[in-house]
C-alpha cells in the first residue's frame, strides 16, 4: 500500500532524476572514458588497442 | 466514531430481579418496562418479562450454547453515550451450502433506547434503528437503496435463523425464529432490513467499528478476536488512495513529458562528422583515424554506423580521442544482419544500422580511431560512420514513465482485489472463483 504523499515524493524524485539525467547527458551506453592515450596514435593507429578489442564477436544468424 | 471506556462516576442503572420458574435461578432485568422477553442465564429458558408470573415461553432444548464475546452487564461508551449490554443472540444464515453465524448484542441506555453491536469473524458493526425509510429507485429487494443522499448497493438477501438467545429483549424472541434479512452497503455503513415471519419490517443502519475500539469502549482486558477476511461494509484500507495517486501520477507524467519535450526541442543535433569506409579483411592493419571535428560545448554525442551487410557482421572498436588532452572514450559496436528463407518464410535478424548515444562529452577537438573487424572468410564490407553532437536522449523518459505508472497500477490492483474479496461473499459475486481470505486486509 502506498501513501499518496509518499508517492508524490517518490514521483518528484523520479522526475527530478530524469530531468537531471537529461540535463547532465547521462547515457546507458557502455563507454570506457577518460583514458589518456599516446599522442602517437594519430600517426600510428595500431599502437593503441581499446579495451573492447578482445570482445567475442557474434557469428550467429538463424 | 468516538469511543471511550467506562467511567467510574457513572451511576449504576437500577435493575430488578425475577426468579426463573424453570430452574429457580435469579434473572436480572435491566431495561425496566422495555423488556418483553428475558432469557434465564442458567437454564436459557425464554421468559415473559411482562408477565408478573414470569411465564416460560420457550425452554432451552437443542439450541447450541454460544458464549458471548462481550459479557452481559458490561458498560461502555460508544459515540459518547453509555450503553449496557443486556442481551445477546446468535443468528446464522445458509448460503451456497455453508452456514455463516454471527453474534448480536443488544445495548441499552435508559435515555437513548436500544442499539446493537454485531460481530462476524472479528468484524463489528454499531447499529441503530432508522427513523425514516430508505428510497429505492426501482422496485425489488435487490435494487440499490438511497438514504440521506447516499447510495447503498444491494449486498445480500438471506434467511436468518436465531440459534441462541441470552439476556433480555424488547421483542418476542425465540430460538428457531427466522427473518429475511437484506443488507445494502456503502462502506463503512450498511443498511439492513429485516422482514419477520409476521411481515413486520425493520430498517437499521450499521457502521463498521473495529474490535479494538469495542474492547477499549467496554474496558475489556484481553484482545478482541482478529478480523478474518473482508467484511461487507469494511472500509477499504486503500480508501481514495488510488484516485489521489492517479491524480498525482497524471501531474508527474505531465511534468516529465514537458521536461522531455523541452529536452527534445533544445537539442541541436549537429552532425560534425560523416564518412564512408571499406573494411578489408585481408588488410594487415585495420585501424585508422578520422579527420578531426569539433564539439562546441559539452553535450551528448551520437555515433551512427551503417553497413552494407548480407549474412555478415562487422564489429567496430571506436575511440573518440580528444586531440588536445589525449583523453579517449572507448566503445564498441557490432552491426550484424542476417536473412533468408526458411520453409517458405523469409526471415531477417539484426539490423544493418546501429546508433549509440555517448554521455556528455566535453567541448573540444576530437577524432575517431576506428578498428573494424569482421568475418575474414568473406569479402570487403562497406560502412559509414556519422557523429552527431548534442542529441536528445529519450531513455530517461522511457524509464521514468513506467516508474511513475507502476505504483499507481499496483495500488489500483490491490484496491480492486480488496473490493473483489468483499463482493465475493455477496449475492453479486464476481464470476471468477478464486477468492482469498488470508486476512491481509483485516484491521
Amino acid at each position: 500500500m502506498m501513501n499518496p504523499k509518499l508517492y508524490l515524493f517518490y514521483g518528484l524524485t523520479v522526475v527530478g532524476l530524469m530531468g537531471f539525467a537529461q540535463y547532465a547527458g547521462w547515457s546507458l551506453a557502455s563507454v570506457n572514458e577518460a583514458k589518456v592515450i599516446p599522442r602517437s596514435v594519430r600517426d600510428n593507429p595500431g599502437s593503441y588497442r581499446s579495451v573492447y578489442s578482445s570482445y567475442h564477436h557474434y557469428t550467429g544468424g538463424k | 466514531m468516538v469511543l471511550s471506556g467506562p467511567k467510574k462516576e457513572v451511576p449504576a442503572v437500577a435493575v430488578r430481579s425475577v426468579t426463573c420458574p424453570g430452574c429457580g435461578g435469579a434473572v436480572t432485568i435491566r431495561s425496566f418496562g422495555s423488556a418483553v422477553n428475558v432469557v434465564c442465564g442458567s437454564c436459557h429458558s425464554v421468559l415473559d418479562a411482562q408477565d408478573p408470573q414470569v411465564k416460560i415461553l420457550q425452554k432451552f432444548k437443542d439450541a447450541i450454547r454460544q458464549n458471548p464475546l462481550l459479557p452481559l452487564g458490561s458498560r461502555g461508551k460508544i459515540r459518547g453515550i453509555l450503553f449496557e449490554i443486556i442481551g445477546f443472540q446468535h443468528r446464522q444464515i445458509e448460503a451456497d451450502g455453508q452456514v455463516y453465524g454471527w453474534g448480536e448484542y443488544l445495548l441499552f441506555n435508559p435515555y437513548q433506547g436500544f442499539r446493537y453491536l454485531t460481530e462476524f469473524s472479528g468484524h463489528w458493526n454499531f447499529i441503530a434503528p432508522l427513523r425514516t425509510l430508505p428510497q429505492a429507485h426501482t422496485p425489488g429487494a435487490q435494487s440499490d437503496r438511497f438514504y440521506l443522499g447516499e447510495r447503498y448497493k444491494h449486498f445480500q438477501t438471506a434467511t436468518a435463523k436465531t440459534t441462541f438467545v441470552l439476556g433480555e429483549f424488547p421483542w418476542q424472541v425465540r430460538v428457531g425464529e427466522t427473518a429475511e434479512v437484506t443488507d445494502y452497503v456503502s462502506p463503512p455503513r450498511v443498511l439492513s432490513t429485516e422482514v419477520s415471519s409476521d411481515k413486520e419490517i425493520n430498517w437499521s443502519m450499521g457502521e463498521y467499528i473495529t474490535g479494538t475500539d469495542i474492547w477499549q469502549a467496554f474496558g475489556l482486558k484481553d484482545q478482541p478476536p482478529p478480523a478474518v477476511g473482508v467484511y461487507e461494509n469494511q472500509p477499504s484500507p486503500f480508501g481514495s488512495q488510488p484516485r489521489k495517486i492517479w491524480r498525482y501520477c497524471g501531474l508527474l507524467l505531465g511534468l516529465a513529458l514537458l521536461l522531455w519535450i523541452f529536452h527534445l526541442s533544445t537539442a541541436h543535433r549537429q552532425q560534425v562528422f560523416s564518412e564512408a569506409f571499406v573494411f578489408d579483411p585481408a588488410a594487415n592493419e585495420a585501424s585508422f583515424v578520422t579527420a578531426p571535428f569539433e564539439f562546441e560545448g559539452a553535450s551528448t554525442v551520437q555515433v551512427d554506423t551503417a553497413a552494407s551487410l548480407h549474412n555478415q557482421w562487422i564489429f567496430i572498436n571506436f575511440a573518440l580521442v580528444n586531440e588536445e588532452t589525449g583523453k579517449a572514450y572507448d566503445f564498441s559496436r557490432e552491426v550484424s544482419y542476417y536473412g533468408g528463407v526458411d520453409e517458405g518464410e523469409s526471415w531477417t535478424e539484426g539490423s544493418p544500422r546501429d546508433s549509440v548515444t555517448l554521455p556528455r562529452i566535453p567541448a573540444g577537438k576530437y577524432f575517431l580511431r576506428i578498428e573494424p573487424d569482421g568475418d575474414h572468410t568473406l569479402g570487403k564490407i562497406g560502412y559509414s560512420v556519422a557523429v552527431i553532437h548534442d542529441v536528445p536522449n529519450s531513455t530517461w523518459f522511457l524509464i521514468a514513465a513506467p516508474l511513475l505508472l507502476l505504483p499507481a497500477i499496483f495500488t489500483t490492483w490491490r484496491s480492486i482485489g480488496f473490493e473483489h474479496r468483499r463482493w465475493q461473499e455477496s449475492d453479486h459475486a464476481p464470476a471468477t472463483s478464486s477468492s482469498s481470505s488470508d486476512g491481509d486486509d483485516s484491521e
